[in-house]
């Protein structure tokens, strides 16, 4: 049964839920960062709290900042943009959102970011339109205005090699959900590029050792490495001897399974579990429920369809829905 | 695995209870996928819903965020027209409804239809206990016997599950006492005491077959009393004979002579045929040769209606006990029943052999009559006629034709013969249950259910099928790898479980099922947790108390972090402390204390002391933070005994106040930034109008800190004070005016000691100073005083 819980302001672009649900964010083309609350946290109908100006031009993605930092997120703007904006109260004033943070990069406009959350940090990884991934790190839990640079590099296996001038139209982020104090600290991401070595989607993980992040498993079908990708959504493990990577391209939506343990070469295993038709053209995002076992995509047909794997293995198409007017 | 069904979705486009997890899906045929990709067509897809908003304009775009369990909030947003379009559409609607896009939350957690969700929530509520008490007995019998379940066939193991399903059962009853029960009217055939569900139906169902041990020799006499409980369900999608005989009463009222209608007889044949004997018996007693004027008239008539009606009443049953005082003479063993059958079944030839079927006038009765034999003799056409469906017909034939029919093959068979026979053109769902029991194909019984009943059913019922025999249990219990490791039990309390965590009103029933999965229940169960609001105290001390009775101390800490951050952030800095500490969180907590150095640093000289105090307090004893927070708590002391100070007139305060700018001033821990505001504000006691409170070491080791600092303020990291400017040349003054008073007042015999006292420090001279017999005991009080200052 659908019931409708919010009614979004003019404009609206953009949209995101906190952690546990009960506060959205939205953001809109003049640049409005609006928020939603519930006056009852059992309640689950939501209106505007409050309307922040956080940018002239248009916001096209809010991402939320972990919980345990407080109630803060951030904010991509259409020109590259990024920027920081926190709920705080101080002095015994009443509660505003204020800007804490903006991400200055002369080289290319901020195209996905995503928090990637460990048991010492909080850490920041931002796609770039010139195919650089820049990874941050907070340095002081309390204060979201301290972020160091922590690494910058490609979205290409081999290190070495390094494209100059490349036009990325989109990125997609997607952090290991975290699982335990002791996991590894992994990202999947890809790109919508023209250079084909950016674009397949590589899992990163953090090596502990030497300080740096390495590309430790690729996704990409063989027969199209050079898949534009639109999104990427890593499932939550709650058990599973192996995890589940969603990964959207043109040729349509696959389900990778990547191993836990990493091969002698410092890899990880992976395989296509299914490949399936997707939304017949771009994948605007892919969101995996909390245990991991249901996927909701929605794309280009404006069509939100759901995908589950049956007893086999076999994964296919629960159910889709056509957003239709009363 | 092998699956011989195949169930597609039921083309539900437009109801809005859709179940995620569906395994009548998981059966669909598996293509042969070992080495090509299974690629899903577009072609192949099922029907999309619809998803209603109130939008006026088209989508442009959708985004989607998983709520808590498995409730989808989809965001739709408006496309913005163009400002001519605008124009247009304003004029001609004269209003715009202003939204530029809406969230719709979508559930699809509910299960059948039939019941509501407050209904539901009930039930739900209500499973928990018999759940829990169920899975204890379990585990503690596999504890004791170091044995899988599979092992415990034992008397006691059958009761406890039998328990579950009786408590299970009383859940389900829709009571609603009908007035016609209270009143017994002999024309009221059919008595509606309670409202059936198919939920119920079903549930009885798993009872008979894998919970009722007790009754399982009589297995076919229980279907009986359960299509009598359930056939009325069916007659929404199918004439039943319970539809019959509900038009049948509404005639009875305007008939005058009611044998003379054929409805009469075929509502008797029918009840006959599926066993219903008390309605036969009394719609047999409103027979017009039963009228008191008519009896004399229609003797013969009378006879054969009461010699129809005695072997009804007489008929043998092989069942443990009458049910409500129903009729028939009921045989626990096989023996006696047949004995008696056999005897009953000559009564029922001697009867229909007789003549006066031919002294009968009344043709209606004679045939009637002469059908109902038949239908006890075990006529198939009679029976097949006098039955509306296949379910009917398949009772009527263990009632008159096979009653020994045992085995759920042969019961399989027969069930598979009577849906030839009687074809049915839209499958009810407890017929394709009936169906998947009899076949024994656990996965079939799990899909019809999961399709019709929802989570809550299958995560429930399980524990009846996986009670009901060696190879249900192996199927439901097997590790798959598909499925991640974790066997089709566990994935349906998992699914059953995100149903409850939907709802803001039964997430708290969730662990119960998830502390009871092997493999992923606890993680599954930390994340709901995590993902609780924790804003408010009500609700965060609920969350704890979950953590803490299932030993989840990290998920607790992360939660009691997080409110602690929200409070801190909010302005509700005492809250935000106490969480904090309360999750043990050093590396904020430190950070809480360096944020308290600054601000006390910039705010030592104000009046704002009782703002930060309360925090330092409860900063407190827990906090780890070296030297640091001693510190603030040592300027905390001193601050107080400051303020305590009366004007001009010397008491122990005014010595404690020296005693403890002294101790901060030594100590190594007090940050250089805090030793001219510490100072400054010691400019009371540093100016003290009648004797200098310090002596001359005291005196020459402040001015020597001044003279660091000095120093420290040529350093690029020198962190400057919020003080007036001439701060600095104030306290140097204040200094340099005590050494000249001490210095000046040499005659003073204590003075004269403690300068001496002074150059030679050290607490071997500590005594001396007690033992000193010219200090004055009115004045100063030098030992004292002395003594703490020596000891120093």
């Amino acid at each position: 049964m659908e019931k409708s819980v919010a009614t979004l302001d003019k404009g609206t672009i953009c949209s995101s839920w906190n952690y546990c649900y009960q506060r959205l964010a939205t953001g809109s083309i003049d640049g409005m960062l609006a928020i939603f609350d519930s006056y009852d946290p059992d309640s689950s109908v939501f209106n505007c709290s409050s309307r922040t100006k956080v940018h002239k031009g248009i916001i096209v993605k809010v991402v939320w900042v972990p919980p345990e930092f407080g109630d803060a997120v951030a904010c991509i703007c259409s020109d590259g943009a990024l920027s920081l904006w926190e709920e705080v109260s101080e002095d015994g004033h009443s509660v505003q959102w204020k800007l804490c943070k903006c991400f200055q990069s002369k080289s290319g406009r901020v195209l996905d970011i995503q928090f990637g959350l460990s048991s010492t940090s909080l850490k920041l990884v931002a796609a770039y339109s010139d195919g650089y991934i820049k990874v941050y790190e907070l340095q002081d839990p309390l204060e979201l205005k301290n972020w160091q640079l922590q690494a910058d590099f490609q979205n290409v296996i081999d290190s070495v090699s390094k494209f100059g001038k490349v036009s990325c139209s989109s990125a997609s982020v997607s952090w290991i959900p975290q699982r335990c104090e002791r996991q590894q600290l992994s990202f999947v991401l890809g790109y919508n590029s023209d250079a084909p070595q950016l674009n397949s989607s590589k899992v990163w993980e953090f090596d502990q050792a030497h300080q740096r992040w390495l590309p430790v498993a690729e996704l990409a079908l063989p027969s199209g490495n050079a898949d534009q990708v639109y999104a990427v959504a890593w499932a939550p493990n709650i058990g599973r001897p192996y995890e589940i990577i969603a990964v959207a391209t043109q040729k349509g939506l696959a389900i990778w399974h990547v191993g836990l343990h990493p091969d002698a070469d410092g890899r990880l295993s992976v395989e296509v579990a299914a490949l399936l038709s997707g939304h017949g053209g771009e994948v605007w995002q892919m969101e995996w429920d909390m245990s991991g076992m249901t996927l909701a995509t929605t794309g280009s047909d404006g069509l939100v369809r759901l995908w589950q794997s049956n007893l086999n293995g076999v994964w296919h198409q629960q159910a889709a829905f056509q957003p239709t007017s009363l | 695995m092998t699956t011989k069904w195949c169930f597609q979705s039921t083309p539900k486009a437009l109801t809005p209870h859709f179940a995620l997890h569906s395994p009548a899906k998981m059966l669909e045929p598996v293509p042969d996928t070992d080495d090509a990709l299974p690629l899903v067509p577009l072609s192949q897809e099922p029907v999309a819903y619809p998803l209603h908003h109130s939008l006026s304009h088209p989508v442009s775009r959708v985004s989607l965020c998983w709520s808590r369990g498995n409730s989808l909030r989809v965001s739709l947003f408006c496309q913005e027209p163009p400002e001519s379009a605008i124009e247009a559409t304003t004029a001609l609607t004269t209003e715009d409804d202003g939204s530029g896009g809406v969230v719709v939350e979508l559930s699809m957690s509910n299960g059948s239809s039939e019941i509501d969700d407050a209904e539901w929530r009930r039930i739900a509520y209500g499973s928990v206990a018999p759940f829990a008490l169920l899975q204890n007995r379990k585990n503690s019998a596999v504890a004791l016997s170091k044995l899988p379940i599979a092992s415990l066939s034992n008397v006691e193991w059958w009761e406890y599950v039998m328990d579950y399903s009786k408590e299970i059962n009383s859940l389900l009853v829709n009571s609603k006492l009908h007035p016609s029960s209270m009143i017994d009217d002999p024309r009221k055939i059919m008595k509606v005491i309670k409202e059936p569900t198919c939920l119920k139906a079903a549930w009885e169902l798993w009872g008979i077959f894998y919970a009722d041990k007790q009754h399982q020799a009589w297995l076919p006499e229980c279907l009986v009393d359960w299509l009598a409980d359930y056939d009325c369900l069916f007659s929404q999608t199918h004439p039943t004979v319970h539809s019959k005989l509900v038009d049948l009463q509404h005639d009875l009222v305007n008939l005058q002579t009611i044998e003379d209608n054929p409805k009469y007889w075929e509502g008797i044949s029918s009840a006959l045929a599926v066993g219903w004997l008390d309605i036969v018996v009394k719609l047999l007693h409103l027979h017009g040769c039963n009228q008191l004027d008519q009896i004399g008239s229609r003797e013969v008539e009378k006879g054969l209606v009461d010699a129809v009606v005695f072997l009804v009443s007489k008929m043998p049953r092989l069942r443990s006990e009458s049910v409500g005082g129903r009729l028939g003479e009921c045989y626990k063993s096989r023996q006696d029943f047949n004995m008696a059958r056999e005897k009953w079944r000559a009564k029922l030839t001697k009867l229909d052999c007789s003549g006066f079927w031919i002294q009968c006038g009344h043709q209606p009765t004679r045939d009637g009559l002469k059908n109902l034999l038949l239908i006890m003799l075990g006529d198939i056409d009679s029976l097949s006629a006098s039955t509306c469906h296949w379910m009917e017909f398949y009772i009527s034939h263990f009632l008159h034709m096979r009653p020994f029919t045992v085995g759920l093959e042969s019961m399989y068979s027969l069930a598979q013969q009577c849906i030839q026979l009687k074809p049915v053109t839209h499958r009810h769902t407890l017929m394709g249950l009936l169906v998947g029991i009899l076949g024994e194909n656990t996965e079939v019984v799990l899909a019809e259910c999961f399709k019709a009943f929802g989570p809550w059913m299958v995560a429930h019922s399980i524990e009846l099928l996986s009670a009901g025999g060696e190879q249900s249990e192996t199927i439901l219990h097997q590790k798959r790898h598909n499925l991640g490791g974790i066997s089709i039990e566990e994935l349906h309390r998992i699914v059953y479980a995100q149903v409850l965590a939907s709802h803001a009103l039964t997430w708290q029933l969730a662990p119960i099922y998830l502390v009871s999965c092997e493999k992923q229940g606890m993680d599954l169960l930390e994340i709901l947790l995590y993902r609780q609001p924790v804003q408010h105290n009500q609700g965060l001390l609920k969350i704890l108390e979950y953590g803490r009775l299932y030993e989840l101390g990290s998920v607790s800490s992360k939660i009691m972090m997080i409110a602690g951050i929200h409070h801190w952030k909010h302005g509700r800095k005492g809250s935000g402390i106490y969480w904090l500490q309360q999750a043990q969180d050093e590396v904020r907590l430190n950070k809480i204390a360096l944020q308290l150095f600054d601000f006390v640093g910039k705010t030592v000289s104000s009046e704002s002391f009782k703002q930060w105090e309360g925090l330092i307090e409860l900063l407190g004893s827990d906090t780890k933070t070296a030297g640091g927070l001693e510190f603030l708590r040592k300027y905390r002391d001193f601050k107080k005994s400051l303020q305590q100070i009366p004007d001009g007139k010397v008491n122990d305060t005014a010595r404690q106040a020296v005693e403890s700018l002294m101790k901060l001033m030594k100590n190594p821990s007090t940050p250089q930034r805090f030793w001219l505001p510490l100072l400054y504000d010691s400019l009371k006691l540093l100016t003290w109008p009648e004797h200098p409170l310090l002596n001359v070491s005291e005196t020459n080791l402040l001015l020597n800190k001044l003279q660091e600092l000095s120093m420290a303020k040529l350093r690029p990291d020198y962190i400057d004070a919020d003080l007036p400017p001439q701060a600095l040349s104030s306290v140097r003054l204040a200094l340099a005016k005590i050494l000249d008073v001490l210095f000046s007042r040499s005659d003073n015999p204590f003075m004269q000691f403690r300068s001496k006292e002074a150059q030679t420090a050290g607490k071997s001279r500590l005594k001396k100073c007690h033992e000193c017999p010219q200090l004055p005991h009115n004045t100063w009080k030098g030992p004292s005083i002395c003594t703490k200052v020596v000891d120093i």
